[in-house]
C-alpha cells in the first residue's frame, strides 16, 4: 500500500486533487484508492490537507495517513507562513512533490525535512497559462505522475472525466505541461 | 452489467435511493449529510429521478412528510445527521409505531454539545430505542449494499419497521472509494415495487391512522413491534443470502474476521471495522492470535449471532464511538456483556469521539490493554489525553 498526504491552502483544490488521483488509480488503472479528507474550519487561504491510500487490493484501513510514502505540497509557503510540518511521519524513502519554480526552494525543502527525492514544477504558473486560473491541483497531478503512483495518461483521463469535456481538456493540458516541465532534484 | 464508479458515501447512498425508485423526498440539509439532500435535488431537477422533492423547514417536518408520503404507497426518502436526527426524535417513534417502513441514511455526527461537525455514534445511539432497525456500514460499497438490503428487510410483511442505515460522517460520507454499481434492471429484480402491507392513505378508502389508542390495546401493539424486530433477524439473514446470490458480495448481521481461533477479539461498528481488520492482520503477522468482530445490525441486536462469532474466546474488547455517559459501560458493551457468558472478560472502551481518528495505533492500544491481566471494571477512555481535567486556561475579564 502507498500512502499520500496532500498539503495546500483552501481554494487550491487540494481535496479535489486527491479525488481525481483516486479516480485515475481506481477507474483507469484497475487498482484501489480511497480518499480520507480532513474537513475542518476551512476558509479560502487557510491550510488544508487530505490523504489518499492506494493499493493493488481493496483497502481495509480507514483513517488518516500518519506515515506518508509521498507528500504533495501545493503551496511552497505553507511551511514558513503557516508552520506546517510537511515532513511529519516521513521516512528516508518518502518522496516530495512540490509546487515551486525554484530549484533553491526545492533544495531547502530537501535539506530541512530530509527528502531524498524531490520533484518540483511551477504548477501555479502552468495553471495560469493553461486554465487561466492559478489553481494548481491539475498541474500538480501531472508532476505527481513522475512518482509512478499513476500514469500521466490516467491522470489526464481522470481530469477529463471529473471536470467534463471543456474544463477537463484544459486541466489535462495543465497536467501534461507540468509533467513535461517537472524537474527532479 | 455492474460497473465501477468512484463515489463517496453520500453519493453511494443517493445511488441506492435512486435505484430503489423513491417517489417523495423530504430532506433538510445538515453537515455532513448535505450532499445527499443536494444530489437528490439535482437528480429530480435533471429529470433523472421521477420523484417529488419537498423543501422542508426542519428535520421534524422532513420525517413527518416521509411518514405521510410513504403511507400513500410509495417509497419516501430522507436523510439526516446529529442534531437533525435528534429533532426527528418524536416522529421517529411515530414512523416505527405506525409500522411505516421508511429507509433513512443517518450520517453519523457527534451530538451537541460541545458543538462538533465530526463523526461519532452518539446521534444514532441516542435513538436506539426509537423502534427503528439500525445497520452500520464499514465502507462505501457497504453503504450502497446495505441500503438496498434495508428496503427489502424494512418492507417485508413480517417486519414492517423503519431502518436507519448509519454511515460515519466524513470517514464514509466524504471518503471516495471504488464502488461496484449494478444496473437498474438488476436492482429492480432484487427490489420489487413498494406495496404497503399495513395502514395506507387513500382518499377513496379513508382510514384513521395514529389516533388516540386505548391502554387496552397498546401493550399488544408494542408486542407486535417486538415480533417485527424478532422477525427482522430472520428476514435480514434471508435478504443477505439473496443479495449474495444476486450480487456476489457476502453480508451478515455480525461478521467475524479471523476470530475462529483467536485468543482475543475486538468488537467494532462502522468505519473503524476495516482498520480493526488491518490491525488484526498486522498483529497476526507478529504471532498474536487476535481477531475482530463487526456488528452490522445493532437493532435488533443479534445476540445469538454474536455468541456464535465469539465462539469460546475469553478476552473481548468492545470499542464504542459513543460515551454512554452514566451507564455501567458503553452501549455496544452492554449488549455484548448481556449476550455472552459471565466468565468472558468483556471490557468497555470509548474512542473516536467527535472525529478523533481511530487509527491502527488506537486499535493496537486496545489489544495491548486487553492483554493486561487485571481486568478493569470501568470504561476505558482509550484515546483520551493524559490530563483531561486541565484542558486549557480560560482568562477571566471581570
Amino acid at each position: 500500500m502507498k500512502q499520500l498526504k496532500f498539503y495546500g491552502l483552501g481554494g487550491q483544490g487540494v481535496v479535489t486533487a486527491a479525488k481525481i488521483l483516486s479516480v485515475a488509480v481506481s477507474i483507469h488503472e484497475g487498482r484501489y484508492a480511497i480518499t480520507v479528507p480532513a474537513y475542518g474550519h476551512e476558509r479560502r487561504g487557510a491550510p488544508v490537507y487530505t490523504d489518499v491510500m492506494v493499493d493493488q487490493k481493496p483497502i481495509q484501513v480507514n483513517c488518516f495517513v500518519y506515515e506518508p510514502d509521498i507528500v504533495v505540497v501545493l503551496d511552497e509557503f505553507i511551511v514558513e507562513k503557516h508552520g506546517i510540518d510537511v515532513g511529519r511521519g516521513k521516512d528516508e524513502d518518502t518522496v516530495l512533490v512540490l509546487n515551486t519554480a525554484s530549484g533553491e526552494t526545492a533544495q531547502r525543502y530537501a535539506d530541512q525535512f530530509g527528502f531524498q527525492t524531490v520533484y518540483y514544477v511551477d504548477a501555479t504558473q502552468v495553471a495560469l497559462d493553461t486554465i487561466g486560473k492559478g489553481i494548481p491541483n491539475g498541474s500538480m497531478l501531472g508532476a505527481l505522475a513522475h512518482t509512478g503512483i499513476a500514469s500521466i495518461g490516467s491522470v489526464e483521463s481522470a481530469l477529463e472525466e471529473f471536470f467534463g469535456k471543456k474544463a477537463g481538456e484544459k486541466n489535462a493540458r495543465a497536467a501534461r505541461t507540468a509533467y513535461d516541465n517537472t524537474k527532479k532534484l | 452489467m455492474s460497473h465501477y464508479k468512484m463515489l463517496d458515501g453520500n453519493a453511494a447512498a443517493v445511488e441506492a435511493m435512486k435505484m430503489a425508485r423513491v417517489k417523495v423526498i423530504s430532506a433538510y440539509p445538515i453537515t455532513p449529510q448535505s450532499s445527499i439532500s443536494e444530489k437528490l435535488s439535482d437528480l429530480v431537477d435533471a429529470g433523472e429521478l421521477d420523484a417529488k422533492y419537498i423543501r422542508v423547514e426542519s428535520e421534524h417536518t422532513a420525517m413527518s412528510c416521509a411518514v405521510g408520503a410513504q403511507l400513500t404507497g410509495v417509497r419516501a426518502a430522507t436523510a439526516t445527521s446529529s442534531v437533525g436526527l435528534a429533532l426527528m426524535h418524536e416522529i421517529l417513534n411515530v414512523a416505527s409505531g405506525c409500522r411505516v417502513p421508511i429507509v433513512m441514511p443517518v450520517v453519523n455526527r457527534s451530538l451537541a454539545s460541545p458543538w462538533s461537525l465530526w463523526c461519532d455514534h452518539q446521534d444514532s445511539m441516542a435513538e436506539r430505542d426509537s423502534g427503528w432497525l439500525q445497520f452500520y456500514c464499514e465502507n462505501v460499497q457497504d453503504v450502497f449494499d446495505t441500503l438496498l438490503c434495508a428496503y427489502r428487510i424494512a418492507e417485508d410483511r413480517r417486519v414492517q419497521t423503519p431502518v436507519m442505515v448509519c454511515l460515519d460522517g466524513f470517514f464514509l460520507s466524504h471518503s471516495m472509494q471504488k464502488v461496484l454499481l449494478p444496473e437498474q434492471d438488476e436492482v429492480d429484480g432484487f427490489l420489487e415495487e413498494y406495496i404497503p402491507k399495513n395502514a395506507y392513505l387513500n382518499p377513496a378508502d379513508p382510514m384513521v391512522i395514529n389516533d388516540l389508542t386505548p391502554t387496552d390495546e397498546i401493550t399488544e401493539m408494542k408486542f407486535q413491534q417486538a415480533v417485527g424486530f424478532a422477525q427482522a433477524k430472520v428476514v435480514a439473514g434471508e435478504v443477505f443470502a439473496d443479495f449474495e446470490k444476486e450480487f456476489g458480495r457476502h453480508k451478515g448481521v455480525v461478521e467475524g474476521y479471523r476470530a475462529e481461533d483467536a485468543d482475543a477479539i475486538i468488537i467494532t461498528q462502522g468505519s473503524m471495522s476495516g482498520t480493526a481488520k488491518y490491525v488484526v492482520d498486522k498483529l497476526r503477522e507478529g504471532g498474536q492470535k487476535v481477531g475482530a468482530v463487526k456488528i452490522v445490525m445493532f437493532r435488533p441486536f443479534p445476540h445469538e449471532a454474536l455468541r456464535q462469532a465469539c465462539g469460546s474466546v475469553k478476552k473481548i474488547a468492545v470499542l464504542d464511538r459513543t460515551a454512554g455517559l452514566g451507564a455501567q459501560g458503553t452501549p455496544l458493551w452492554l449488549e455484548t456483556k448481556a449476550a455472552l457468558d459471565g466468565d468472558v472478560d468483556v471490557r468497555s472502551y470509548v474512542g473516536g469521539l467527535a472525529g478523533r481518528d481511530i487509527s491502527p495505533m488506537t486499535i493496537q492500544k486496545v489489544f495491548e490493554d486487553l492483554h493486561q491481566e487485571a481486568p478493569c471494571d470501568e470504561v476505558n477512555w482509550i484515546d483520551c489525553k493524559d490530563d483531561p481535567m486541565h484542558l486549557r486556561e480560560v482568562p477571566l475579564h471581570v
